[in-house]
C-alpha cells in the first residue's frame, strides 16, 4: 500500500484525521512507538492508537509502554499489542521475595494452548522483521473482578445470601481453567483478582496476562495456588480483611483471632473468615484455611481445591 | 530387590546436603557394608527466563560445574571417613522436566536403593508452600524405602 493509501486507510479505521503515519517493521525500540505508527507484522498491519495502562487493582495506573492499543487495519478490530520486553525483578510476597521474569515466549505459547477457550484472553503471535514475538490480543470487553465486586454496594450478609453462590460458580470455572494450564505444564504466573475479567458479552470470567514466569523447580504451581487462595478469600470476604481494617472498623473481633487465622504468606490478612462472618459454611471456611498459617497441609494441585470447593456450592443460599 | 545398604544421597549446591553427607560419614565411617551413590540433579536453566542463548549456555555450564564440584567435595568427605572407594560412586543426572525430588526418587526406584539421604534447608512453612521443598517431595513420594532427612 503506498504511503498516502496507508494514511487514508488508517484514518478511515480510526475515524479521525492523523497528523502523520509511519510504517514500522522492527518493534525492538517499543518506547518510541506511538499513535500514528502502523506496525507491519507478517503482512498484517495495525495502527497504534495509544499505550495501555495498568495499576494493581485499579490504583495508580501507569503506562505499560510495551503494550499498545491498536486497530487492525484490515477489519478495524480493537487489539492490544504486546511487544517484546524482557525484565526481571524481585517480586515481594509478604516477607518473601521471588525472582520474577517477564517472558513473551511463555505468553505466546499459552495463547496457542488456550485458543478457542473462552475462559482465557485470546490472541496470537506474529513476528516482526527482526524476529520479535509480538502478541496480538483481543481486548476483553468488561471489567476486572475487583471493579465488579467494588460495585456491589450491599452488606456482607446480603452479599453472602444473594451473590456468593453465583460468584463461586464462576470461580470454579476459573479454577478449572488454571487446572487446564497446569495439566499442560504451564502456569498462569500472575494470579490476581484484577487479572480476571468479567466478559460483558457472555458474562463469563476470563483470565488475562500470562507473561510472568518464575524458576520454581519443586513446586511449579505453588505461586498459582497462592494466588487462587487470595482470589477465593477476596470473593468470600468481598475483599480480604486485614488486621488494620478490622482494628479500624470491627475492633471487637480482634480478640477472637489468633495467628493461625491469618494468611500463611501475608500475615496481616485474615483467612479464617468464619470468625468474622459466622454464617459462612464450615466446609467453605475449611478451603480457605488451607491457605492459613495453621494449615497442616497445603493444596498442591488445583484439582484438590476444586474437589473441596465444588460440594460447597450446594450449601450456599 | 530393595536393599537397605544401597544408599542414595542427594547432593546439591546448598550447605544442607553437605550436612547430610557428613552425617552419613559419621554413621558409616570405616564400614564397608554399604554402597553409596552420590547423586546431583541438574536442572537446566529455563529458556523462558533467559532469552540470550549464550547467557543460557553460560548459566547451564555454571550450574553443572557447581554440582560437579559439590559431588567431588561430598565424595572426599566419605573417603576421609574411610568408606571404601569401591563402594562409592558419583553421578549427575538431568531433571528432564521433573522436579528434583521426583528425579531423586526415580533414581531410587530404578537403582533399588533402600535408603535415601537428603538434607533439609531451613525453609519456613510459607516458603515451602510457595516454592516447594526437595526433602518434602522425597518423603511424600517414598513408598518402599527409608528416607533420612538431615536437618
Amino acid at each position: 500500500m503506498p504511503e498516502d493509501g496507508l494514511k487514508r486507510r488508517a484514518e478511515e479505521v480510526l475515524g479521525r484525521p492523523l497528523d502523520r503515519v509511519r510504517l514500522v517493521t522492527d518493534t525492538t525500540q517499543f518506547m518510541g512507538l506511538s499513535r500514528g505508527d502502523v506496525l507491519e507484522l507478517q503482512g498484517k498491519r495495525y495502527l497504534i492508537t495509544g499505550v495501555a495502562y495498568e495499576g494493581r487493582f485499579g490504583l495508580d495506573e501507569e503506562p505499560k509502554h510495551w503494550v499498545k492499543r491498536a486497530l487492525d487495519l484490515e477489519d478495524g478490530g480493537r487489539k492490544l499489542i504486546k511487544l517484546v520486553f524482557y525484565e526481571q525483578f524481585d517480586l515481594p510476597i509478604g516477607h518473601l521475595k521471588v525472582r520474577c521474569y517477564r517472558s513473551p515466549r511463555k505468553e505466546a505459547r499459552i495463547l496457542e494452548l488456550v485458543r478457542g477457550r473462552p475462559e482465557f484472553m485470546q490472541g496470537f503471535t506474529l513476528l516482526d522483521a527482526v524476529g520479535n514475538e509480538v502478541r496480538i490480543l483481543d481486548r476483553v470487553p468488561g471489567q476486572s473482578l475487583d471493579r465488579v465486586l467494588d460495585a456491589q454496594r450491599i452488606d456482607h450478609q446480603t452479599y453472602f445470601q444473594t451473590r456468593l453462590r453465583d460468584l463461586l460458580t464462576k470461580f470454579m470455572g476459573c479454577l478449572e481453567a488454571i487446572s487446564f494450564l497446569h495439566a499442560h505444564g504451564e502456569r498462569h504466573g500472575d494470579i490476581r483478582r484484577d487479572h480476571i475479567f468479567e466478559h460483558s458479552g457472555h458474562g463469563g470470567w476470563v483470565w488475562i496476562d500470562f507473561d510472568y514466569n518464575f524458576e520454581l523447580a519443586e513446586s511449579p504451581f505453588g505461586l498459582d495456588l497462592f494466588g487462587l487462595g487470595n482470589v477465593l478469600c477476596y470473593l468470600v470476604g468481598r475483599g480480604i480483611p486485614t488486621l488494620q481494617d478490622l482494628k479500624r472498623h470491627r475492633p471487637e473481633v480482634l480478640d477472637r483471632l489468633d495467628s493461625g487465622d491469618l494468611s500463611l504468606v501475608i500475615p496481616n490478612r485474615v483467612f479464617n473468615l468464619r470468625k468474622l462472618y459466622p454464617y459462612l459454611p464450615e466446609e467453605l471456611n475449611r478451603v480457605l484455611m488451607h491457605f492459613s498459617a495453621s494449615a497442616p497441609i497445603f493444596y498442591e494441585r488445583v484439582a484438590e481445591m476444586t474437589a473441596d470447593l465444588g460440594p460447597v456450592l450446594a450449601l450456599l443460599p | 530387590m530393595i536393599l537397605w545398604n544401597r544408599i542414595l544421597v542427594g547432593v546439591d549446591d546448598g550447605e544442607a546436603s553437605l550436612g547430610a553427607v557428613r552425617y552419613l560419614a559419621a554413621v558409616l565411617g570405616g564400614s564397608n557394608t554399604s554402597k553409596v551413590r552420590l547423586l546431583a540433579v541438574y536442572k537446566p536453566p529455563d529458556p523462558d527466563l533467559e532469552p540470550d542463548p549464550a547467557a543460557l549456555a553460560a548459566q547451564a555450564a555454571e550450574r553443572r560445574l557447581a554440582l560437579e564440584a559439590r559431588l567431588a567435595e561430598a565424595y572426599h568427605i566419605l573417603v576421609e571417613a574411610r568408606l571404601a572407594q569401591e563402594n562409592l560412586s558419583t553421578d549427575l543426572v538431568e531433571t528432564q522436566g521433573r522436579s528434583i525430588g521426583e528425579t531423586i526418587m526415580a533414581e531410587q526406584a530404578a537403582g533399588g536403593y533402600g535408603t535415601v539421604v537428603v538434607g533439609r534447608r531451613g525453609m519456613t512453612k510459607a516458603e515451602e508452600f510457595l516454592f516447594g521443598s526437595v526433602s518434602s517431595n522425597v518423603v511424600h513420594q517414598a513408598t518402599d524405602c527409608c528416607v533420612w532427612v538431615v536437618a
